[in-house]
């Protein structure tokens, strides 16, 4: 290719630099949104990985125990009776800094003389900052990241605790960490005589396997030996699709970028179909023409690629904290908030872009090279095409249609369910030019008795459909992005309402304070409880202890309750008769299970289920199974009596109060509070207010689908102004003979305002059947693969319409800046100029 | 008195502690090298008041007194001893632990494990055959069972590093310690009467009134049971020295560091001296010993009735230090005139704190007779002086 072929090509994008910087901003909204969740993702990935790192170390394997940690007199037998010195114990967890209830701060209680070989805490010992005496003596001292002062005030229920420094830990990895020594872990966690874990350090091979077989054969039942990082992979898994879907949201916005430069490219060499006929006349091949116009794209692809990653780091950096913050409200918490800047991200946001663009230039080139030399290629000749292509994309459309529903019911993976969700909305978008025409056809017959400037709106529609038709494509996958997950976030809203309310259904809730971070150790001591069932005004109470086991190497929860009649109406069996489920329950070798684990697990009612109990591995049945949306891994309700059975564990987390009826909650809190409150410190909340934190935090895990959802919205409104604007700018020598008829400036506001706004309401209304079946995949198939859980399906009327409006009202935007320069232009000049 | 180099390990408290500390976090080599020296560990805490002392000489009751003494700043239970199995493959072995007190009170008890008393062992096994050296360290907080002392029945122990007696008293005791493909497995019974060092058991260790410790030794006891050396089991026999020792003391600045010699001889005599050196290399006048007669007569040795001189030198190929390779004592009163010699060369102790402690053995007359034995021997502070 000559230079000067070169300046020919890139002479139209530089005058019309409008069209340009749009086009160049839908290609980097679309890079920018795929980067910056890529982006996120990783930095939770990374701190999650600092975060565990911190804290395994170099160990190899864990020795963990069951609701309430490790005994410590397990640590003195396995050294002093045992003999295995490369152990040490840990005793971790977090505790809010006072005044600041959110941000977590990772307790890290250790014995620095086991300490040498696990972890290098990095603490700052060389200028003599490091004062271990005082660490281990004094019950108020801490090694502590620099930025966090020279003492720091935590808070565990009503309880605070002032931490001074004895030494600095030095380094980004250890943000949000505090290393104490094990006693004052275990005062401040409330954890007296107990241990998290007992980590190992094992030889590898066949020797470490064979020291391994050995810790397990001595072991207490009720006590596990794992591997740390079988362990943290388990535990990062837990996350994983929580993450596939963001970068699954992320793609969607690329997708419509890709339909972007589409439009963009084909529409800039329609524009110079004189100029490239022109060229092949002058001897410039097909080749050549190809690799100019792709090379063009590509041009437009790398600035776009260049901005997005601007645009997506500053992006990503907010939407680090959306999503480790999601992840601390649901799976684990991470303490460090680091946003890493991965160059493979990076890598991939650019591959992605670019590869979207060229794919996105490819037939708009092919068009290019085949147009006849010397000829003008006529826009009349382009759009004849396109009207034969019609039927042609219509089978394209029902081909990918068929193909996504195969996909969807022939495979039952997450991932596959992603792409046929693809393939199906791809469909949609091959569909929407026939469907255009098809409208035009029938609007013809109702515009017919309309005026002039009606009809003539309605069949330009059809006759631009080159261009029409992928604008309204673009338009109509981004609403009904908007569309489908909006309703999907609606429907999970409400029946996750639905589930909370029936759930809750006592009037009080009692929990003793500082178990607010999935504290375990805090419990209700048995005069508390027994002074709650004889309070006057207390009719049934439920109890309720949470374990957790493993299934398949997943963590759940176990829930060993004693539950009131009108507790278990709370739960809504999906599998089982209520009546003989509940009866096989109260026998305690029967268990309920939630949905996620019955649908993860393939279990069914009938089925048995083996855990690991304090006595071994115990088989239950399986009575019935409840929805629930509190733990996508899984929960196992379990009589109290038997879990106390199997577990050796009598202790009781929380309970809930039913009152006598006609009994004044308020005065019976206080009661409570009054008779209760000097035994042992309690929290007693009223059943609503927990519904209202539930809700809250299902709020805040949306928050960044809502987010993702705007920028979608956003590219699709840059999306329909730059294609909707330059369609009709392209337009001003029409204008301008319409204008020399007669037509006033007014009209032909009219007659654009009519054209977009119709093109818009068409984007608008085929979003809607579009949508909600995006919805229904995203809830019957993506939310069950992702989740386990079933949701309902709910639509808000409001939201359609909600859509329906942005939609016309973003094309009618995309009208004024033509009309505006059709009005300043004099026709004279519009002709002149061709 | 026994052990000086435990005694200034006890002085060092805190001091030791932060060199753990630089160990445990973020080890630099600035502090692997010249760092982990006596000397450097020296410039720390010297603490001492709050802590019991040793004033005057008391009344020593037992078991009881086998048992721990948390008040005063540092104790420890010392063994050593020289073995050897059937055929006559000899092996030395060390096991010590130290009790270390952080503060004069225990904290304010809040978690079981919050505690004032730490303990240190060293372990160290030497081959006299295949000339190795084993030298082992750990350490351990004296909570939650992981190390501590009880008096009856008898028991200190750090993880299972242990030294069990039974219910009455401290003998028979089993120096248990493994790690490694290192194990030694020991009876020790008694053989001579309790030796109390010094006045009375009251060892004094400079002018300064309650500068001195609590001091009583067991010389000679036998030995018998099993040592093991990668994977290989010996029967051994041999005999044995134990030293307890509890203080809250501080040296001289003029101190440099000390030599100390446990020999047992042939004809059924023990022999206790040490050397502490100036700066300057001259001899402290504290410096003594004690000469314990085949049925446990005991008679304090001055250290102007000594005439002990070291021979040659040995350096370290390993850090450097400059040890004395060979020592001549002469005891003119006693007719002794004695040459000790390593048994191997190299038992130098490089762990946390820096030392030669090794079996040795002992060639002489007395008077016109030729006479023989073995024992330990502990030198300390050889480093390379520090250039400035």
């Amino acid at each position: 290719m000559t230079p000067l072929l070169w300046r020919a090509l890139l002479r139209h994008p530089l005058h019309h630099p409008w069209q340009l910087g749009l086009s160049i901003l839908g290609i980097a909204l679309g890079v920018a949104v795929v980067l910056a969740v890529d982006l996120a993702n990783a930095s939770a990935r990374r701190s999650f990985d600092l975060t565990m790192g911190r804290i395994t170390g170099h160990a190899t394997h864990q020795i963990v125990g069951g609701s309430s940690g490790i005994p410590e007199t397990l640590y003195r037998a396995l050294r002093v009776e045992r003999g295995f010195r490369l152990a040490a114990p840990v005793v971790t967890g977090y505790l809010p800094q006072k005044g600041q209830p959110g941000q977590l701060l990772q307790i890290l209680g250790i014995d620095p003389f086991a300490e040498g070989p696990f972890r290098a805490a990095a603490a700052n010992t060389s200028d003599g900052s490091m004062n271990l005496s005082a660490l281990i003596q004094e019950p108020d001292t801490a090694l502590m990241p620099s930025t966090l002062g020279e003492q720091i005030t935590l808070q565990r229920g009503n309880q605070s605790f002032t931490l001074k420094r004895a030494g600095t830990l030095d380094g980004p990895e250890m943000e949000g960490l505090l290393i104490t020594d094990i006693s004052t872990a275990q005062v401040l966690l409330g954890l007296p005589g107990r241990l998290s874990h007992i980590d190992l350090i094992l030889p590898d091979g066949r020797a470490g396997a064979r020291i391994a077989d050995e810790l397990r054969a001595w072991l207490p039942g009720g006590f596990r030996l794992e591997n740390a990082q079988g362990r943290n992979q388990a535990t990062a898994d837990l996350s994983a699709a929580f993450s596939l879907n963001l970068t699954a949201m992320s793609l969607l916005a690329l997708v419509v970028g890709t339909f972007l430069i589409y439009n963009a490219t084909s529409f800039s060499v329609v524009q110079r179909r004189s100029l490239l006929g022109m060229l092949r006349a002058l001897g410039a091949t097909r080749g050549e023409l190809f690799v100019g116009v792709l090379g063009e794209a590509l041009l437009l692809g790398l600035a776009g690629v260049f901005l997005g990653g601007l645009l997506g780091l500053w992006l990503g950096s907010g939407l680090v904290n959306l999503v480790t913050r999601t992840i601390n409200d649901l799976y684990y918490t991470v303490s460090v908030r680091e946003f890493l800047i991965d160059p493979w991200s990076l890598l991939k946001g650019a591959a992605l872009g670019i590869s979207a663009t060229l794919a996105a230039a490819w037939l708009p080139a092919r068009e290019a090279a085949n147009a006849p030399p010397g000829a003008a290629l006529s826009r009349s000749y382009l759009e004849t095409r396109w009207q034969a292509a019609v039927p042609r994309l219509a089978l394209a459309g029902f081909t990918s249609l068929g193909g996504g529903s195969l996909i969807l019911t022939l495979s039952d993976s997450l991932v596959s369910g992603f792409i046929g969700l693809f393939l199906l909305i791809f469909g949609c978008a091959l569909l929407t030019p026939p469907t255009v025409v098809y409208v035009v056809r029938i609007n013809q017959s109702l515009v017919d008795r309309l005026n002039l400037l009606t009809r003539m709106a309605n069949r330009d529609v059809a006759r631009h459909l080159s261009r029409t038709g992928i604008a309204v494509a673009a338009l109509m996958v981004a609403f009904a992005t908007t569309v489908g997950v909006g309703v999907m976030v609606d429907s999970f809203r409400g029946g996750v309402a639905i589930w909370i309310k029936d759930l809750l259904s006592a009037d009080l809730y009692l929990a003793p304070t500082g178990t607010e971070g999935g504290n375990n150790a805090e419990v209700l001591q048995a005069v508390t409880l027994a002074a709650l069932r004889t309070t006057p005004g207390v009719a049934t109470v439920s109890t309720y202890r949470r374990a957790s086991a493993e299934l398949g190497g997943r963590p759940i929860q176990l829930i060993a309750a004693e539950l009131a009649p009108a507790a278990q109406a709370g739960y809504r069996l999906i599998a089982g008769d209520p009546a003989t489920a509940w009866h096989a329950f109260q026998t305690g070798e029967s268990v309920l299970i939630s949905e996620p684990l019955a649908y993860r697990q393939r279990l069914n009612v009938g089925n048995s289920l083996p855990l690991m109990t304090a006595d071994g591995l115990h088989e239950f049945a399986i009575a019935g199974i409840y929805l629930d949306y509190g733990s996508e891994h899984g929960r196992i309700l379990i009589q109290r009596s038997s879990y106390e059975r199997y577990w050796h564990d009598a202790d009781i987390g929380s309970a809930a109060v039913f009152a006598v009826v006609g009994e004044n909650l308020a005065t019976l809190r206080e009661r409570l509070q009054e008779r209760l409150g000097t035994l042992q410190p309690l929290m007693i909340r009223p059943n609503r207010d927990i519904q209202a934190r539930t809700l809250e935090i299902f709020d805040r895990t949306f928050t960044i689908t809502n987010v993702l959802r705007l920028l979608a919205i956003l590219v699709a409104v840059v999306g329909v102004l730059s294609a909707l604007s330059a369609l009709q700018l392209e337009r001003a020598r029409e204008f301008a003979v319409l204008r020399a008829t007669g037509m006033t400036p007014r009209e032909i506001g009219f007659l654009v305002s009519l054209q977009t706004g119709f093109m818009g309401a068409v984007a608008g209304l085929l979003a809607f059947p579009v949508g909600l079946l995006l919805a229904a995949v995203l809830i019957f198939v993506i939310n069950r693969r992702a989740f386990g859980w079933t949701l309902p399906y709910h639509v808000d009327p409001w939201l359609l319409l909600e859509t329906l409006a942005l939609a016309i009202i973003a094309a009618l935007l995309a009208g004024l800046y033509p009309i505006w320069r059709m009005a300043r232009t004099r026709p004279a000049d519009a002709l002149r100029a061709e | 008195m026994r052990r000086l180099y435990g005694w200034l390990v006890g002085l060092l408290g805190v001091a030791l502690l932060i060199s753990v500390a630089n160990q445990l976090f973020r080890p630099s080599p600035a502090h692997l090298t010249a760092g982990m020296t006596v000397g450097s560990a020296l410039g720390g805490n010297t603490e001492i008041t709050g802590y019991e002392r040793a004033y005057a000489p008391r009344p020593f009751a037992f078991p009881a007194d086998h048992g721990s003494h948390p008040t005063f700043r540092n104790e420890w239970w010392y063994v050593t001893g020289n073995l050897a199995d059937p055929t006559g493959r000899q092996f030395g072995y060390q096991l010590t632990l130290f009790r270390i007190a952080l503060a004069p009170q225990p904290p304010v008890s809040d978690s079981v494990w919050r505690t004032n008393q730490v303990y240190m062992g060293h372990f160290a096994l030497t081959d006299v055959a295949g000339a190795q050296h084993h030298a082992f360290e750990r350490f351990s907080r004296g909570a939650v069972g992981l190390a501590g002392v009880q008096a009856t029945p008898f028991r200190v122990w750090l993880d299972d590093w242990a030294l069990t007696g039974t219910e009455t008293g401290a003998f028979p005791l089993r120096v248990r310690a493994q790690q490694d493909s290192i194990a030694l497995d020991l009876i020790l019974n008694t053989t001579k009467p309790i030796v109390l060092q010094g006045d009375r058991g009251l060892s004094q260790k400079s002018a300064e009134p309650g500068n001195a410790s609590y001091y009583y030794s067991y010389t000679r006891l036998s030995a018998q049971g099993t040592v093991q050396v990668a994977e290989k089991t010996f029967q051994v026999t041999g005999t044995s020295w134990l030293d307890r020792e509890w203080s809250t003391s501080a040296l001289g600045p003029e101190q440099s560091g000390w030599d100390w010699f446990a020999l047992q001889l042939d004809d059924g005599r023990d022999l206790m001296l040490y050397r502490m050196r100036h700066k300057d290399g001259s001899a402290d006048p504290f410096s003594k010993g004690t000469l314990i007669t085949a049925d446990g007569q005991t008679r304090a040795l001055s250290w102007n009735e000594m005439d002990l001189q070291p021979l040659g030198e040995w350096v370290s190929p390993r850090t450097g230090d400059r040890y004395p390779a060979q020592w001549r004592l002469r005891l003119p009163a006693e007719s002794l005139d004695l040459t000790i010699t390593p048994k191997v060369v190299d038992q130098e102790m490089r762990l946390t704190v820096r030392y030669w402690e090794g079996a040795v053995a002992v060639t002489g007359r007395f008077g016109d007779q030729k006479i023989g034995g073995q024992g330990y021997l502990e030198m300390t502070r050889y480093e390379k002086p520090v250039r400035r």
